[in-house]
C-alpha cells in the first residue's frame, strides 16, 4: 500500500471521487431544503420582512454672527418688554444698566438678578433674552419634503399623473432613473409643498412605488446682504462625489462660500437605522431602536462677521457695485465683508427655477460672483506703500529723499501724467503718499526695478491666495520679469511698465480681500493673522476628550486619586458630555462605593472643553526694519488727517489709510481705500472699492468714515449726538471767520477738515 | 499548427472553467446594475482576460521548469508573507496585502501554489517516503510555515486551506490509513469539545479504533492523553481568536442571535436562496439582491445571487460544473506518469473544492463566514489570477501527461 506506483494509476482514487461525491451531495441537499422545502417560508420573509439599513440625514448646523450669546439693554429692548408687561419699576432700575454690553447669557441674567431681582428675571427670561440679544441668527433649517420613486413600480400613465402634480414633465421625472437601481428608490423631487404632498397622498394608490421623506432646507435671516459670505447649497455633483467617502449621490452639499468651504463641519454625520422592509423596498416598520445609530447634527458655525456692521455696509452701497472688507488686524477675524451687486439667498434655499437662474447668470453685473475674494482689479495708489517700502528697505532712497513734481514725468517718448495737473511741488516720501503724488512712484519705480518690486509684492502675501475658508478665492497676479518676458517677448517691453504698475496699474491684479490682508500687515506694522470668517464651530453634541495636558492639570489641582486613575484609562477616547457624567458618576460610585460631590464631576468635565473656538497664529512679514514701516505708517496717518482720505476720518479718533483711483480699461476709474484705525493700536483694518466709482478720495473714503463711526457707535465709543452739535459750532464758527475775512477783503482757502463733512 | 495546439489541452476541464467564470460573470452583472460607484463587471472582465492570458502562459511553458523553481518560489513566497505582515496594507483588520506600483496582492493567495509546488517536489522524490516520522514531520513544516505567517495576519480562512491541504496530498502519496485516522482524530476532538457528550462519543470511538489497531499499550496511552487535553486546550485557542473571529463563530452556531450585526450576512443570505425557489427569480430580478440587502454580494455572497435569481437549478448546475471540474481534475491526476504533478494536482483540487465547499456551505449556513471567494465566480482578481494559474499549470501537466 506504501509504494504506489503512479505510473499505473492510484487506485485511492476513488476515495477523491467518493469525498467530492459526498460535499456535492451535503450542499444539494442543504441548497433542496432550503430551496424546495422552505421555500415559501423564505418567499414570505422576502416578501415581508425584510430588513434594511436606512441612512438618516443629519441636521445641518445653523449660523451665528459673533455676537450671538452678548447681549445689551436698548431703548428698544425697554419699549418691547413694556409691552410685554415688564413693570415700570424694573424699567427704571433697567435704564440704569441701559448699554452695557454683557458677554455671556450668565452675566447677563447675574446682573438682570441684582437689578430687578430674582423673579422677574425668572418669568422674563425668554423675552430678556430674545430682545437684548446683540447677535443674530442667519442661517437655520425649515423641513421640506422630498419624493422617492421605485423605478420598477412605475409606469408611463403614472409618470403622467405624477408629472401633473408636480407640474414637470415626465421625462424630467425619468430622467432621475438613468443612473439607479431599479428597485431602490430615487429622490425625483425636493422642497415639495404640503399642499403638493397632500394630493399626492390622496392618489396614492396610483403611486406605487411613491415615497417621501422629510429633509431640512435652508432658511435665511438676510435676503441677500450675506449672499456671497455664506453661499448656496445644491445637489452633489459627479466630481464631489469622488472627493470624500462620506459622500452619496442625491445629498446637498454647500456649492459656493462658507457652505462649501465648511461643508465637512456643518453637514454632520449621516447615521442610520434598521427597518423592516417590503420585497418592493418599501418601509414597512422601524425595528429595535438600540441598534441604530443616530445622525450627528453638523456643528453649529458662529462668524467672525458683526451682522450690524455687515447690514451697515450693505446699505452703503445704494446701487453702486464693488466690495468691502474689515478685518480685526488683532487676530485676522472678518468684521465685515460685502460683495454688491448681491442676489436673495431665497431663491436657492429651494431648486433653483430655471428661468431665475437664466437672468442671473445672463445679468452683465454678474451678481452671482463674489467681488470680495473672486474678483481681482487694479489696486492703484492704494499698492503705492509697497514700493514706498521696498525704496526705504533696500536703501535706495532715504526718507529725505525728495523730487519734485511738476504734475508730470517724462518716460522716454512718453509723457505720463500725475493725477494733480497743478503738480505737487516738491515732496519727500511722507508727502508723496499723503498728497498720493504719482510722480514720485514713476521715478521710485524706475529706480527700484522690476526684480524688487516684485519681490516686494510677494512679500506682502499679493499673487497668492490668502487662505480664508471660501474655495474659490482668486491669487490676484503679480508680473515679473518673466512674466513680462513672456508676454510681450524678451527685450520688447519697457521700463513704462514698471513705473506703471509702481503706482498699482498695468498688469497687477489684487482682490479685495488681499488689500484688507494688506492693511492688517500695515496697521501691525508686520504682523498679520490669515483672514478668516469662522469664529467658532460648535457640535451640538460636544466631543470630550481625556488627555495627557487635561489630567496633568488635574493633578495639579489636586484632584481625587480615584477620579484621575479613571480618567486615565479613558485617555484618547471620545465622549458625549452626557457620555462622561454618567460613565464618571456609575463608575466612581460602584468602584468606591460612594458618591461625589457633583461639582467634582462638573469640574471634571470642564476639564475637557470642546476644541470650538477657531484661532490662527501670528504671522510675521520678515526682513522689514521697523523704522520702515514707522515712516510709511506716518504717511498714512497724514492721508487722513488732512490728506487725500481725510473723509475716512471718525471725530475724536485717530485713523490711517490711503485712496486709490485705479484707472481701468473698461469704464470709469475704481475708488479705492484702504486703512486702519485707531493708529496706535489699530483694532480694525479696511479695504473697500466701488467698481467704476470714480476717486478714492471722492467716493471711497466717505464710506469708510460713515462705516467706522457705526462700527465706534457700536462700541460706546462715538456718540452721532454730540458729533452733530460739534459740526454745527464748528460750522458756525467757520462762518463767523469768512464773514471776517470778506470784511478784510481777502478770501481764503479752507483748510479741509480733520472730520466728515455734513453728507 | 494551432489547433494540434488546442487539440493537446484538457478540453473538459477548459471547459468547465469556462463555464464557471461565465456564471460568474452573469452574477456580477446582475449586482453592478445600479448606480454603484464601481463598475465590477467590466472591472471582472478585464481581470478574466488577464488570467486567461497567465493561463495560457503557463500552460505552455517548458514542463521541467515548475519542478526547478519550486523551491525558489517557496522561499520567495515565505518573504513577502513576513513582509506583509510588516509592511501591508490593511483592510478589514488585517493586513493582507502589498500594494506594487498601482496594484496590491495578497501574498497568501500565491504561497497557497508554492506551497503545494514545494510538497510536490518534496513528497515525489523516492527519498522521502511519507509514512517515516522524519519525513513527515518536514512536509508538515513545509506547510507549517507559511500557515503561521498567514494566522498571524490573522486570516483564518486562507490559514485553513493550508491545514485542509495536508491530508488529501499525503494520503495520495501513500500515507497509511491507521496513521490519517490518528491525524484526523484530534481535529475532531477539537471541534467535538464544544459539548461535552459529543466530546465523549469521540473519545470512546478513538479507544476502540485504538484497540482495533492493536497499538502498543504505552503508545495509545499517551495519544488519550493528548486527544482528552485538548479539552484543556481549546479554552486557550479560543481566547487567543480576535472578536470578530470569534464572533463569526458563534454567529455560524446560532445566526439568529445577533440578527442585525454579524448574523445579518447569512439571515440575509439564506432569505435570498430560499425565495429563488426552484427556477429562481429570473435574472436581475432577485429583489433581494437588487435591493442589496446583501453585504458583500459581489464576493463572498455571490452563490446567494445564483441561488436567488436562478434558483436550485441553477444551483446544481453550478455544483455539477465544479463536481467536473474536481473530479476531472482528481482524474487526470491519476494518469500522470510524473508523481510530482500528481501531487500539484491533488493540492490544485483540494484548494479549489476546499474554497468552493466552504463558500458555498457558508451561503446556507452550513460553514461559517471566513471571508474565502468562490473560485472563478467571486469577484476579485486577485484569486482569479491565482486559480486561473493553477488551471495553467493543470493544462501543462495534462500535455506531458505521459512524460515521467
Amino acid at each position: 500500500m506504501n509504494n504506489i506506483n503512479f505510473s499505473a494509476g492510484n487506485p485511492r482514487k476513488y476515495v477523491y471521487y467518493g469525498l467530492i461525491a459526498a460535499c456535492m451531495l451535503v450542499l444539494s441537499i442543504g441548497f433542496y431544503h432550503l430551496q424546495i422545502m422552505q421555500e415559501s417560508i423564505y418567499r414570505g420573509k422576502s416578501e415581508k420582512n425584510s430588513v434594511k439599513k436606512v441612512t438618516q440625514i443629519p441636521v445641518r448646523g445653523h449660523i451665528y454672527d459673533r455676537n450671538w450669546g452678548t447681549f445689551h439693554i436698548t431703548d428698544s429692548v425697554l419699549d418691547s418688554l413694556m409691552e410685554d408687561g415688564v413693570p415700570y419699576q424694573a424699567r427704571l432700575r433697567l435704564e440704569k444698566i441701559k448699554q452695557k454690553i454683557f458677554p455671556t447669557e450668565e452675566s447677563f441674567l447675574d446682573t438682570l438678578r441684582k437689578t430687578i431681582g430674582n423673579n422677574l428675571t425668572q418669568r422674563h427670561r425668554p423675552a430678556l433674552l430674545k430682545y437684548a440679544q446683540i447677535g443674530k441668527l442667519i442661517v437655520d433649517n425649515r423641513p421640506s419634503f422630498s419624493l422617492y420613486l421605485v423605478p420598477a413600480l412605475t409606469t408611463r400613465p403614472a409618470l403622467e399623473a405624477l408629472g401633473a402634480i408636480l407640474e414637470v414633465a415626465p421625462e424630467q421625472i425619468s430622467k432621475n432613473f438613468r443612473r439607479s437601481r431599479r428597485f431602490q428608490p430615487v429622490k425625483i423631487a425636493r422642497y415639495v409643498t404640503l399642499e403638493t404632498l397632500v394630493k399626492l397622498q390622496e392618489n396614492r394608490l396610483q403611486f406605487p412605488g411613491l415615497e417621501w421623506k422629510v429633509e431640512p432646507k435652508r432658511n435665511y435671516y438676510f435676503r441677500s446682504s450675506f449672499a456671497h459670505v455664506l453661499g448656496t447649497l445644491g445637489e452633489i455633483g459627479e466630481n464631489e462625489l469622488s472627493q470624500s467617502e462620506e459622500y452619496e449621490a442625491g445629498d446637498v452639499v454647500g456649492k459656493k462660500g462658507i457652505e462649501k468651504g465648511l461643508d465637512k463641519e456643518l453637514r454632520g454625520q449621516k447615521g442610520f437605522k434598521f427597518v423592516k422592509v417590503d420585497a418592493l423596498g418599501r418601509t414597512v416598520e422601524d425595528l429595535s431602536p438600540r441598534e441604530n445609530a443616530l445622525p450627528h447634527p453638523g456643528k453649529d458655525l458662529f462668524l467672525t462677521i458683526d451682522a450690524r456692521l455687515q447690514q451697515y455696509a450693505d446699505s452703503l452701497f445704494g446701487d453702486r457695485n464693488g466690495a468691502f472688507v474689515a478685518v480685526d488686524p488683532r487676530n485676522g477675524e472678518i468684521l465685515t465683508m460685502v460683495s454688491k451687486p448681491d442676489y436673495d439667498l431665497n431663491l436657492f434655499a429651494e431648486a433653483v427655477k430655471p428661468e431665475v437662474w437664466q437672468e442671473l447668470m445672463s445679468d452683465s453685473l454678474k451678481p452671482l460672483y463674489d467681488r470680495a475674494t473672486q474678483a481681482t482689479y487694479p489696486p492703484g495708489s492704494t499698492y503705492k506703500m509697497v514700493a514706498a517700502i521696498a525704496g526705504l528697505n533696500e536703501g535706495i532712497i532715504t526718507p529725505q529723499w525728495t523730487i519734485f513734481c511738476p504734475g508730470y514725468y517724462r518716460i522716454g517718448r512718453r509723457t505720463v501724467h500725475c493725477w494733480n495737473a497743478a503738480g505737487h511741488g516738491e515732496v519727500n516720501i511722507t508727502a508723496a503718499i499723503r498728497g498720493s503724488c504719482n510722480v514720485f512712484f514713476y521715478q521710485l519705480g524706475l529706480k527700484l526695478g522690476i526684480e524688487q518690486w516684485t519681490k516686494y509684492s510677494r512679500i506682502f502675501q499679493f499673487g497668492k491666495p490668502c487662505g480664508i475658508e471660501l474655495t474659490s478665492e482668486k491669487a490676484g497676479l503679480v508680473p515679473s520679469r518673466a512674466y513680462y518676458d513672456r508676454i510681450y517677448g524678451k527685450g520688447k517691453w519697457t521700463n513704462g511698465m514698471l513705473a506703471n504698475i509702481a503706482i498699482g496699474q498695468g498688469e497687477l491684479l489684487v482682490t479685495p480681500l488681499q488689500m484688507a490682508q494688506f492693511a492688517m500687515i500695515l496697521a501691525n506694522s508686520g504682523r498679520y493673522y490669515r483672514p478668516h470668517l469662522t469664529r467658532k464651530l460648535v457640535d451640538k453634541i460636544p466631543a470630550y476628550q481625556v488627555t495627557e495636558e487635561a489630567l496633568k492639570q488635574l493633578e495639579f489641582q489636586n484632584a481625587p486619586q480615584e477620579i484621575l486613575n479613571l480618567l486615565r484609562g479613558l485617555k484618547e477616547r471620545q465622549f458625549t458630555q452626557n457620555e462622561l457624567s454618567e460613565l464618571l458618576e456609575t463608575r466612581v460610585t460602584a468602584e468606591e462605593g460612594q458618591k461625589y460631590e457633583p461639582s467634582i464631576l462638573e469640574y471634571a468635565r470642564k476639564i475637557f472643553p470642546p476644541p470650538d473656538r477657531v484661532s490662527y497664529p501670528a504671522e510675521m512679514i520678515e526682513g522689514i526694519q521697523p523704522e520702515v514701516f514707522e515712516i510709511i505708517r506716518e504717511g498714512m496717518r497724514q492721508v487722513v488727517a488732512g490728506g487725500t482720505g481725510w473723509r475716512a476720518g471718525v471725530w475724536q479718533k485717530s485713523g490711517a489709510g490711503k485712496t486709490g483711483t485705479a484707472q481701468n480699461p473698461h469704464g470709469d476709474s475704481h475708488a479705492w481705500f484702504i486703512g486702519f484705525t485707531p493708529f496706535e493700536e489699530p483694532e480694525i483694518a479696511v479695504a473697500v472699492i466701488f467698481e467704476n466709482g470714480g476717486s478714492g478720495s471722492g467716493v471711497a473714503a466717505p464710506v469708510v468714515g460713515q462705516y467706522l463711526q457705526r462700527y465706534y457707535y457700536y462700541k460706546g465709543e462715538f456718540d452721532y449726538q454730540k458729533y452733530r452739535e460739534f459740526q454745527r459750532m464748528l460750522w458756525e464758527k467757520q462762518k463767523e471767520k469768512a464773514r471776517q475775512d470778506s470784511l478784510q477783503g481777502a478770501g481764503i482757502q479752507l483748510e479741509p477738515l480733520n472730520i466728515r463733512s455734513g453728507n | 499548427m494551432m489547433l494540434d495546439r488546442l487539440k493537446s489541452l484538457d478540453l473538459i476541464l477548459l471547459a468547465s472553467v469556462l463555464g464557471l467564470l461565465s456564471i460568474g460573470l452573469l452574477a456580477i452583472y446582475s449586482t453592478s446594475q445600479s448606480g454603484g460607484d464601481t463598475n465590477y463587471f467590466a472591472s471582472q472582465l478585464k481581470w478574466i482576460f488577464l488570467g486567461v492570458g497567465i493561463m495560457v502562459v503557463a500552460a505552455f511553458l517548458p514542463n521541467r521548469l515548475y519542478y526547478e523553481i519550486s523551491y525558489p518560489l517557496y522561499g520567495l513566497s515565505l518573504i513577502l508573507l513576513v513582509v506583509v505582515l510588516f509592511w501591508g496594507t490593511a483592510g478589514y483588520g488585517a493586513t493582507r496585502w502589498i500594494r506594487l506600483g498601482g496594484f496590491g496582492f495578497q501574498p497568501s493567495e500565491f504561497a497557497k501554489i508554492t506551497t503545494v509546488l514545494a510538497l510536490a517536489r518534496f513528497l515525489s522524490d523516492e527519498r522521502w517516503e511519507i509514512n517515516r516520522p522524519k519525513n513527515f514531520a518536514v512536509a508538515s513544516l513545509i506547510i507549517a510555515l507559511p500557515f503561521l505567517l498567514i494566522a498571524k495576519q490573522p486570516d483564518l480562512g486562507t490559514g485553513l486551506v493550508f491545514i485542509v491541504l495536508a491530508l488529501p496530498i499525503f494520503y495520495w502519496v501513500g500515507l497509511n490509513t491507521v496513521s490519517l485516522v490518528l491525524i484526523v482524530a484530534p481535529a475532531v476532538v477539537f471541534i467535538a469539545a464544544f459539548n461535552l457528550y459529543a466530546f465523549a462519543v469521540v473519545i470512546v470511538l478513538i479507544l476502540a479504533f485504538l484497540y482495533y489497531t492493536r497499538m502498543p499499550l504505552l503508545r495509545s496511552a499517551g495519544y488519550m492523553v493528548f486527544t482528552v487535553s485538548l479539552w484543556f486546550i481549546r479554552s486557550f485557542f479560543w481566547n487567543q481568536l480576535k472578536d470578530y473571529q470569534k464572533q463569526r463563530i458563534t454567529t455560524f452556531w446560532n445566526p439568529e442571535a445577533d440578527p442585525l450585526g454579524s448574523g445579518y450576512q447569512i439571515i440575509q443570505s439564506k432569505v435570498a436562496i430560499g425565495s429563488g425557489g426552484l427556477l429562481g427569480k429570473g435574472f436581475l430580478q432577485g429583489s433581494q439582491t437588487q435591493l442589496r440587502f446583501l453585504p458583500e454580494q459581489h464576493t463572498d455572497f455571490i452563490f446567494a445571487v445564483i441561488g436567488e435569481e436562478f434558483g436550485f437549478l441553477g444551483v446544481l448546475l453550478t455544483l455539477a460544473i465544479f463536481t467536473v471540474l474536481l473530479v476531472r481534475i482528481v482524474h487526470a491526476s491519476n494518469m500522470y506518469r510524473s508523481e510530482f504533478s500528481s501531487v500539484i494536482g491533488i493540492g490544485i483540487a483540494t484548494i479549489i473544492g476546499f474554497h468552493m465547499f466552504v463558500n458555498v456551505g457558508m451561503t446556507i449556513g452550513l460553514a461559517p463566514v471566513t471571508g474565502l471567494p468562490l473560485p472563478f465566480i467571486s469577484y476579485g482578481g486577485s484569486a482569479l489570477l491565482s486559480n486561473l494559474l493553477m488551471i495553467g499549470f493543470l493544462l501543462n501537466f495534462y500535455r506531458h501527461r505521459y512524460e515521467y
